[in-house]
Order: structure tokens, then C-alpha cells, then sequence
């Protein structure tokens, strides 16, 4: 029954993921890589792990995935162009690292052969929490700081654009800006100018939504 | 041998629940419409059986028999594929609510419980399930190729994961409280002292930031943005017909469903019935059916709220239903959480 299950999940899993690779529509690459996701969950609930399993769920395909089709809708990407000349590189390096795994895991075949406790609950909630709170404190803790940090830096990124005034405008037509407004590495006062095309471009340039600045 | 009896009783199971579950929804939509004729003062649907009590099956009829069109400048899979996530995602965490105490079959020794799953993180499962169920929506709106779709898609991406925060949020104090992710062992809980026990009583607050922000996930009036069709034709839904349309919509009803047995469960006592304890043996069979009667009429007094708010309130502007999401509710959810763990730790 358990190999049945797992033979499901892990061709779904291995199926969504040769998907990932092999389609050129990226919303198409993403609901893939939410299969391999969720087909994974279903290989923790197999192990008895179904805490692992539920957060798998939640984080990965319920929340940053969420992220990433919001992003690719948002920015409507449509087929990615054939790129052939660049990475060229990559390619042997990936053989090689697919050598190396598969040697790791024929390795495991062959030199673990002790079967698991039967009954564990080390997946189980409760002994999660337990051992997070206690003997794993520290590296807990250090992973929260890191995320906070991860927070406000990009909050500090996406705010660069609040340089300008509430009561900044945007002209239409080509326009010329001081280089210390443009390029944030500029010196302030490094007066020389920036020609742009349209207020679309400043607006890019300056890192700020121009409907934002025309709303009002 | 077991096992084989063991899947076939919950397949069994499971399909009574989503029998249960398709044919309260079917009425949960005639009582929409009826009381909400009422609230504005006309009758409703009334023709179609007495009082109007055939009109889901009239509904479901006509849905079958209309014209499926897809879109020629649609992306076709995605297209097909998004209401079959919508609906799957909808009726999967059907499977892990408690619907009443074990119950024993008259005249036999057999005792059976009315919950299909024991899941050691039963909590989770559901939030983990909704979750997904918002690829439905957006991919909904994306491979419909209209505009409109696609606004309603964005709304409803963005909606569920600012409202998905203070939904795990506001449920942190009952998971303080009663320390364990099980649904069933969070209801036992729960049955002591004739409802003084209910957890309503120990977090207000969570519950009142859970209810708006559950009914911001089911994309429900006040928060319906995603389908506000004074501004999106239908949003995400604007180009879908026949069953395709009919399983969007009947993934909303079932959604409101689940949310209404999760504030249940978690916040009013589940299947718990005040006072029926000092009348009947538990586990007798009759005990059973009060308590699973008791458990859908507090889901359909939260399913009444529903539409009664539909009746009544108007929508809220897209900016206001963020800023309200991120700065009133989430800071709220977390003061319940503060509060909660400061009283725990001073009462134990």
C-alpha cells in the first residue's frame, strides 16, 4: 500500500519537475513547481510527517508560489526567447552534478540497508515544537532574526522610490534631470544632467510608479 | 482484508459528507436568494416546488444544459484546469471536520466516529488546503485573456494573502489554548460545563478578527472585490459559462461552508450541545444525531450572517480593504495573540 503511494507521488513529483524544466510558458513552470511541491507534501504525510507536510504546503505552495504567479500575471511575461549562445557553460557543470547526485543516491541504495524504527513520533507536532523550543532555541531564534532582517531590507529597497516629495509631478515630453537624482551612487551634488524620453522613463529611472504621482 | 473494509468505509464516508455538504450548499443558495428578496423586499424564487425548495435542482438543470464556451484567445488547459482546482480545493478539507462525538449504531456494538480523518495537524491541512485554493481565482483570471479577468485575479491573489495572514493569526490564541492542532481534540475540549468551555468566551477578539477574515478569504460581500460587478463585468469569473461557471460558484458556497464549521469547531464547541448530556447516555446514537444537528445549526447560523451581510453592507474600496487588512486586522490578530499568552502564563 505504502510503495503503491509512493510510487504515485514520486513519478507525479518527478513528472512535474522534468515539466518545470521542459516548458517554455513560465506560468506554465510555475503550476509545475506547485505540483512538485504538493506531490513532496504528500511523500511527508507517507513518512509520517505530516506537520513537515502541512507546512510544505502552506509556505511553498500557498504563499511564495502565490507570490511568484501573482508576479508573472502582473508582469504578463509571455514565452521565453530561445537564448542558446548564453550559459552555454552551465551545461557541462550540470552534468556533472547530475553525476554526482545519482552516484549519492546509488551510494545510499547500496550502503544503507537498516530499515527505519517503525513507530516514530518525531514528526508529529508536538515533538516539533518541543525540540524547537528547547534544544534547536538558538538556531530558531537566529532563522526569525534573519527573516526580520530580510524584512526590513526589502521594505528599504522598495521604499528607495519615496526620495521624491508627496507633491512631485511628472512632465510629459523629454526632460533632463540632475545625475544626483537619478543615479543613487551620485554624489548630491553632482548637478549634470540625464536626458529622458517620455515621464514613463523618469519615472523608471527614479524608481517610482508614475500613476502614482499623477493620481493626485 | 482490514484495510480493503478500512478504505472502502472511508470512501463510503467521504462520500456521504460531500452528499451532505453539496446538498446543504444547494440550499444555502436558495436561501440566499430568498433572504435576500426578503431584505429587499420582493419574494425570490418561489415557483419550482413548494416554496421554491426544487429551485437548486432546476438551477443545477439549467447549468448542465447551457453552451460551454471557451474563449478562442484563451490558453485552454489552464482555462479548464482553474475551476477544478477552485472546487477540488474547496470540498478537500471537508475531510478532517468532526461533525459529531462517536456514535454507536443502535441494536450493535459498532461504534463509529463522524469525522472521516484523525489528523494530527488537522488545523494546518485546512489553512494549507485554502491556500491553494486561491490558484483557482488567479489562474482563472489569467487564462481567460481579458481584462477584467485578469484585474479580478490580481484583487483576489492580493486579497487572499493579505487576508491569510490575520486568518492563521486570529487562530493562534485557540491553538494557545488548547495546545494541539487536532480539530476533534480541540471540540473535546470544549464539552464541559454546558458551553461555558467554548473558546468564544476565552477569545472574543480572535473570533471577531477570524470572522472578517474569513469572509475576506471567501471573496464575500463587503470584500468581494475580485467579482465586484459594478467595476469588473464578474472579475475573475466574467468569461466562464455552464458547469465551468457552476463549479466556481458552487466553490465559493462550499468555502463559506468550511469557514462557517471551522469558526464552529475552533470558537462555538463544535458538535457540543449545551445541557443534552444530562438527559442522554454519550455515545448513545441518539446523543450522536442531536450533537451533529447542533454542530450544522451553528454553521448555519454562520452561513445566515453571510447573507445577511450580503443584504446590508456595501463594498469597500480596494485601497480601504488593504489598508484595513494590513493595519487594523493583522495588529489586532497579534495584540489577541500577546494577550492570550500573557493570560496563560500568569493563570497556569
Amino acid at each position: 500500500m505504502l510503495a503503491l503511494l509512493f510510487i504515485l507521488f514520486a513519478g507525479m513529483a518527478i513528472g512535474c519537475a522534468l515539466a518545470v524544466v521542459a516548458q517554455r510558458n513560465p506560468l506554465y513552470n510555475a503550476i509545475a513547481l506547485i505540483g512538485v511541491f504538493i506531490s513532496l507534501a504528500c511523500l511527508y504525510v507517507t513518512l509520517a510527517a505530516p506537520f513537515i507536510a502541512a507546512v510544505q504546503v502552506i509556505v511553498y505552495a500557498g504563499a511564495i508560489m502565490v507570490l511568484v504567479v501573482f508576479v508573472i500575471m502582473l508582469l504578463n511575461v509571455e514565452h521565453e526567447e530561445r537564448r542558446r549562445n548564453r550559459l552555454k557553460f552551465l551545461v557541462p557543470a550540470a552534468v556533472v552534478l547530475a553525476a554526482v547526485l545519482i552516484a549519492e543516491v546509488a551510494f545510499m541504495l547500496v550502503s544503507v540497508t537498516n530499515p527505519p524504527p517503525a513507530v516514530s513520533n518525531i514528526g508529529l507536532t508536538g515533538s516539533i515544537g518541543a525540540q524547537l523550543f528547547t534544544r534547536y532555541l538558538l538556531p530558531f531564534e537566529i532563522t526569525s532574526i534573519l527573516l526580520l532582517m530580510a524584512i526590513v531590507g526589502a521594505m528599504t529597497l522598495a521604499r528607495r522610490g519615496g526620495l521624491l516629495s508627496s507633491d512631485a509631478r511628472l512632465i510629459p515630453g523629454v526632460q533632463q534631470l540632475p545625475l544626483s537624482m537619478v543615479d543613487p551612487r551620485a554624489a548630491p551634488d553632482d548637478l549634470r544632467l540625464v536626458e529622458t524620453d517620455s515621464s514613463e522613463e523618469a519615472a523608471r529611472l527614479l524608481g517610482v510608479d508614475p500613476r502614482d504621482t499623477e493620481r493626485d | 482484508m482490514d484495510t480493503a473494509i478500512d478504505i472502502v468505509l472511508k470512501f463510503v464516508a467521504i462520500t456521504v459528507a460531500f452528499v451532505v455538504v453539496l446538498l446543504v450548499v444547494a440550499y444555502t443558495v436558495l436561501a440566499e436568494r430568498r433572504v435576500l428578496g426578503f431584505i429587499q423586499g420582493r419574494l425570490g424564487p418561489n415557483r419550482v416546488g413548494y416554496g421554491g425548495i426544487l429551485q437548486p435542482f432546476a438551477d443545477l438543470l439549467k447549468f448542465i444544459l447551457k453552451e460551454d464556451i471557451i474563449p478562442d484567445k484563451s490558453t485552454r488547459f489552464v482555462y479548464s484546469l482553474a475551476p477544478v482546482i477552485a472546487t477540488m480545493a474547496a470540498l478537500m478539507t471537508m475531510i478532517v471536520y468532526p461533525f459529531g462525538p462517536e456514535i454507536r449504531i443502535p441494536f450493535t456494538s459498532i461504534t463509529i466516529p463522524l469525522v472521516i480523518a484523525h489528523f494530527d495537524v488537522g488545523l494546518l491541512y485546512v489553512l494549507g488546503i485554502t491556500s491553494v485554493g486561491v490558484y483557482g481565482i488567479a489562474l482563472a483570471g489569467w487564462s481567460s485573456n481579458n481584462k477584467y479577468s485578469l484585474m479580478g485575479g490580481l484583487r483576489s491573489a492580493a486579497q487572499m494573502i493579505s487576508y491569510e495572514l490575520a486568518l492563521g493569526l486570529s487562530l493562534s490564541g485557540v491553538i494557545m489554548l488548547a495546545g494541539t492542532l487536532d480539530l476533534a481534540q480541540i471540540v473535546d475540549q470544549q464539552s464541559a460545563w454546558h458551553g461555558i468551555r467554548w473558546n468564544i468566551i476565552y477569545q472574543p477578539l480572535g473570533f471577531v478578527v477570524y470572522l472578517i477574515a474569513a469572509i475576506a478569504e471567501t471573496n464575500r460581500v463587503p470584500f468581494d472585490l475580485p467579482e465586484a460587478e459594478t467595476e469588473l463585468v464578474a472579475g475573475f469569473h466574467t468569461e466562464y459559462s455552464a458547469m465551468k461557471f457552476a463549479l466556481f460558484f458552487l466553490a465559493e458556497y462550499i468555502n463559506m461552508f468550511t469557514v462557517s464549521m471551522l469558526a464552529t469547531t475552533l470558537f462555538w464547541g463544535g458538535w457540543n450541545v449545551p445541557f443534552i448530556d444530562l438527559f442522554l447516555e454519550r455515545g448513545s446514537f441518539l446523543f450522536g444525531l442531536i450533537s451533529a444537528l447542533g454542530f450544522l445549526f451553528k454553521v448555519c447560523v454562520f452561513l445566515f450572517i453571510y447573507i445577511w451581510l450580503r443584504g446590508t453592507l456595501p463594498r469597500f474600496r480596494f485601497d480601504q480593504l488593504m489598508s484595513f487588512g494590513w493595519k487594523i486586522l493583522l495588529p489586532l490578530a497579534l495584540l489577541n495573540i500577546f494577550i492570550t499568552a500573557t493570560l496563560i502564563y500568569f493563570v497556569s
